[in-house]
């Protein structure tokens, strides 16, 4: 008995170790994605490009779709654009975006223009590809906060009833689409 | 004239009360009561912003943190107790973002460990302490006479070859 | 050139540390008088190549040489001299050649100053000193090489060294830090030459006594300097996190602290024997785990270093090898070692203990709270945060028993005390203190029943009962003025040292009750009143330094009743080339309260975002650290650790 008590601090530590193995090798900043399995948060926003046009989750049902949570001045999302254009065109994935304005900065005398913010996200389009089958404007960051959504770029995929199924934050990329999101998009879209 | 007088008179307050206005600076968050200010502050140092290295929100400058802080006060001002507000938080963020964990059938070891080990640690001493007043010295020896027996004869050992060595070291220096 | 001939001297120390490792250890097996000789001499070499190759990285960042990568990335032309050198331990490569060298260090004065030390002792301890150098060393050079070249394409300009850093805390802060997580590598090289030869005697304790006491030294303003500077440089007003990076230091001066106490125990009375060597052990092993969890990646931290899994595997097969080799060493041979002293429920021996049980729970309450998210997550839980709510929460409780015992502790006889001959001077003691707390809060506050008269009781009940304790001393030599000389140097630390923990009891359990804070938009002539203090808002203008840009604000503070207290100047820069945005708070201190402006962002119409705080008796929070700091250095003073031991040492036993 007493001997064995001189073992302990041993076993202790072997065993603590085994944890810091494991967490070497897993993201300590991932969050739990609590939005899966719930529906979207009620929310009533305007179209980017035509704001006349307002989107709500009723809209939004009858097809699964991947949501991106993105915006200009984010040079991730910028990046991704080109390979989620190819979802698009390739793999007919349905790719809606949520665009993320950033707060202004008074100390630059900058307000919050819609005619130049339209002409600046048409022209990133332009040049780097245009995943979206439309954009919702998210001035407030309203909706955003109501998904959890902690910066860009973030991903969620929704299904037909607009069900959230999949919350991905950063890029989407090759590996990222075929081991994680894929497989979980084909079962909502029903599709190969 | 009585007019005038009056008229003068809430210019003069109107001039007063402007000014004292200009000079006393704004809070950005303005509170109805200071229960509402202490809840608030209160729920900024333990909301961990998510987006962030290690930081509660209150300390942080990224979007979602201010997001979070205007938020919070929002929530604060319609009446919501801390816990209600903490709820709302976790509901978007999950249990990530509160630097207080849930208690669940394995955080409340978080809890349980740290007494158990106090409890231990106290009662060893208790029965450490009985164990030599019950056997005499005597007896404890007696039990692990091999074992100090070795251990005597190595030490014995060891300890001429120190003498020996710092003999020889103390010639030759 | 010079960069490669730093690699050099640092592939040297290597090998240095791997003869140092072997030749003196073998020797203390096959009682080899000249291989353990050479241990004193190949420990000096290794610290020299280690000067050599650190002097060379030094040398890159003063010269601005952009060549090496790690000059490149953590330096730049524009940067003031001072932070270029101190740019040098900025980055996870440089920093580790230091704590390489400071170990280095050690370990030639452990060879140095161990003249007393029986020579197969020496040889010992020297020989794992050499191993543990072999794992940094090597870890440096072939896993996080600090000379690495960016040849042939170079940068011309450097990318700067993290605003944060540029400080004149950083000069000090890391240094101090390394030399006492690396002090403790002396405490459990005797631990594993004791448990290796076998004999845990009273000597062992003293020898190893002074060398605990430095490296708890170093750690303790280490601690605390970080805590002033972030407290600064932050603009937070905060002072301690709960990070995790500060929670790996805290967790080796916890087991350093009760190492101290137990240590005590062993020297004086001969028990405790085995506990002693695995809190040796302990503070090691938790400074090794302190620099993997910072320097692997696998918590989140404010101020931890890039992320690299292979220099986290690496880490813990060092840290396997350390730790659990020397933990199944200690399993192995300390079953067999019992201790003889008797002792009663109610003496000394017991009352150390109490210090040491509480100060261990403490540590495993920040294990606990530092990896466990980390295991919730492993398990496949979910992610949980721990911070300043559960730790706050658990130290309130640990601390009022702790301090009530650590006031009666130093009145309690070795081997056992009757209770009745203490009971007057306690009760004193406790009039004392209530008089006291009551008096300094109705002095400064308003008289409340709330966690600062806690604080101020617990405080008062430790510091007066040092004072008493002392006098009390000095009394039985006589007369007081022939007392005075005559008490030991290390009782007069020990007091020293519980006094600062008083003063920083009463610091933290003010500050965490009376602090104010306000955040306000303030134009040019706004004035904000907290506290009793108005501040005013004077003026804003750019700013235009070496390397950065930004903001500043003059600020008058008077009081309310119109009695000027003094001017602040606070800044917010804007470093240009890492692009990030900098506070400099400007802080006006006084024993009773720090008053704390930060200027924030720029608001619309001509107004600034302001944070202002009034922190009553924050200072007594460092100046609590110092007085601890203070005391272990008059303790290391005691005339009892220079007494040559030669002789001594070889007749004893």
């Amino acid at each position: 008995m007493r001997k064995t008590l001189f073992y302990v601090p041993l076993v202790l530590f072997l065993g603590l170790s085994l944890f810091l193995l494991s967490g070497l090798f897993s993201d300590p900043r991932e969050r739990d994605a609590v939005m899966v399995g719930k529906p979207l948060p009620a929310f009533s926003l305007p179209d980017l490009m035509n704001p006349e046009q307002v989107w709500s989750p009723e809209t939004l049902k009858g097809e699964a779709f991947l949501l991106n949570v993105w915006g200009i001045w984010c040079p991730t999302c910028n990046a991704e654009l080109g390979y989620m254009s190819q979802l698009r065109n390739e793999q007919g994935v349905r790719i809606i975006g949520l665009y993320y304005v950033l707060p202004e900065d008074p100390m630059f005398g900058e307000v919050f223009d819609l005619a130049k913010l339209q002409v600046d996200v048409q022209s990133r389009l332009q040049a780097f590809g245009d995943p979206y089958q439309f954009n919702i404007l998210d001035r407030q960051r309203r909706l955003s906060m109501d998904l959890g959504v902690s910066g860009a770029p973030e991903h969620f995929i929704v299904d037909a009833k607009g069900i959230v199924r999949a919350h991905h934050i950063g890029d989407i990329n090759p590996q990222v689409w075929r081991a994680k999101l894929a497989p979980i998009y084909q079962q909502w879209a029903g599709k190969p | 004239m009585k007019y005038v007088a009056r008229l003068l008179c809430l210019i003069v307050t109107l001039s007063f009360a402007a000014t004292a206005v200009a000079e006393q600076s704004q809070e950005l968050f303005n509170f109805e009561s200071e229960q509402q200010r202490r809840i608030y502050a209160q729920l900024t140092a333990e909301l961990r912003c998510p987006q962030c290295q290690n930081q509660n929100i209150a300390d942080s400058n990224a979007v979602v943190a201010v997001d979070m802080r205007e938020k919070t006060h929002e929530l604060v001002l319609q009446g919501y107790n801390r816990q209600q507000v903490l709820d709302y938080m976790i509901d978007r963020y999950g249990n990530f973002v509160h630097y207080q964990p849930p208690v669940n059938s394995v955080t409340i070891w978080l809890w349980l460990l740290p007494v158990l080990m106090l409890v231990a640690l106290f009662l060893f001493q208790l029965r450490r302490r009985r164990n030599v007043d019950e056997d005499d010295s005597t007896s404890s020896e007696v039990l692990s006479e091999t074992a100090t027996k070795a251990a005597q004869q190595k030490a014995l050992l060891s300890n001429e070859l120190d003498h020996i060595i710092e003999r020889y070291r103390s010639k030759k220096l | 050139m010079i960069p490669e001939l730093g690699q050099l001297a640092l592939t040297f120390a290597l090998a240095f540390s791997i003869i140092l490792a072997i030749v003196p250890l073998m020797g203390s097996f096959t009682a080899n008088e000249r291989a353990l000789l050479v241990a004193k001499p190949l420990a000096m070499g290794m610290f020299v190549f280690t000067l050599l190759a650190f002097c060379a990285l030094s040398w890159a960042f003063y010269h601005d040489d952009f060549t090496v990568l790690n000059v490149a990335n953590n330096s730049s032309s524009v940067l003031p001299w001072y932070f270029k050198l101190t740019a040098v331990w900025g980055s996870h490569e440089g920093s580790m050649l230091m704590w390489v060298m400071i170990l280095a260090a050690w370990t030639a004065l452990v060879g140095q100053y161990s003249k007393g030390l029986p020579l197969l002792m020496q040889g010992r301890i020297l020989g794992v000193m050499g191993l543990i150098n072999i794992g940094f060393i090597a870890f440096s050079l072939f896993m996080s090489n600090p000379f690495e070249r960016t040849l042939p394409f170079f940068p011309v300009e450097g990318s700067d060294l993290n605003p944060l850093l540029q400080d004149y805390g950083m000069i000090i802060h890391p240094p101090l830090l390394y030399m006492g997580y690396v002090g403790f590598a002396v405490s459990f090289a005797f631990a594993i030459a004791a448990l290796i030869g076998g004999k845990f005697d009273s000597t062992w304790a003293r020898w190893a006594r002074p060398w605990t006491l430095a490296a708890w030294l170093f750690l303790t303003l280490g601690i605390m300097l970080g805590s002033w500077w972030a407290y600064k440089e932050l603009g937070w007003g905060g002072w301690w996190f709960w990070d995790p990076v500060e929670n790996a230091s805290f967790m080796p001066w916890l087991v350093g602290t009760a190492l101290i106490h137990s240590l005590a125990v062993t020297e004086k009375r001969g028990t405790f024997k085995s506990w002693t060597v695995l809190l040796a052990l302990g503070a090691f092993s938790l400074s090794l785990l302190g620099a993997f969890l910072v320097r692997s990646g696998v918590l989140v931290s404010v101020h931890s270093f890039a992320a690299d899994p292979e220099r986290g595997v690496f880490l813990l097969i060092f840290l396997l090898i350390v730790i659990g080799g020397s933990l199944l060493l200690y399993a192995s041979r300390m079953h067999s070692v019992r201790s003889q002293a008797r002792y009663e429920i109610f003496s000394r021996e017991v009352m150390l203990w109490g210090n040491n049980v509480f100060l261990l729970t403490a540590t495993l309450v920040v294990l606990l709270g530092t990896l466990f998210p980390l295991v919730h997550k492993e398990l496949g839980l979910g992610s949980i945060s721990i911070g300043e709510p559960f730790f706050n929460q658990m130290f309130y409780y640990l601390n009022i028993p702790f301090a009530l015992l650590l006031g009666l502790g130093p009145w309690v006889r070795w081997k056992q005390q009757k209770a009745a001959p203490l009971l007057k001077p306690m009760a004193l003691i406790a009039v004392f203190s209530l008089i006291l707390a009551l008096g300094t809060m109705a002095a400064t506050q308003t008289v409340a029943a709330n966690l600062a008269l806690l604080g101020l009781l617990l405080g008062a009940w430790v510091g007066v009962s040092a004072i008493m304790e002392v006098y009390q001393r000095l009394q039985q030599f006589g007369s007081i003025t022939q007392g005075v000389a005559k008490l030991q140097a290390s009782h007069y630390g020990m007091t020293i040292a519980h006094i600062g923990f008083a003063v920083m009891i009463v610091g933290i359990a003010m500050t965490l009750t009376y602090s104010e804070e306000r955040d306000v938009r303030m134009e040019i002539g706004d004035r904000v009143v907290l506290a009793g203090y108005e501040f005013e808002l004077q003026d804003v203008y750019k700013l235009n330094g070496p390397n950065y840009g930004g903001e500043a604000a003059e600020i008058d503070v008077r009081r309310v009743d119109g009695r000027y207290v003094t001017h602040l100047h606070a800044e917010k820069r804007e470093y240009t080339i890492q692009r990030m945005v900098m506070t400099e708070a400007a802080i006006h201190a006084r024993l009773s309260r720090d008053l704390y402006v930060s200027l924030g962002e720029a608001l619309p119409g001509n107004a600034w975002a302001i944070r202002v705080y009034v922190k009553p008796f924050v200072r007594w929070i460092w100046l609590g650290g110092l007085l601890m700091s203070l005391g272990a250095l008059i303790a290391l003073l005691d005339k009892r650790y220079r007494r040559k031991t030669t002789t001594g040492g070889a007749a004893y036993a």
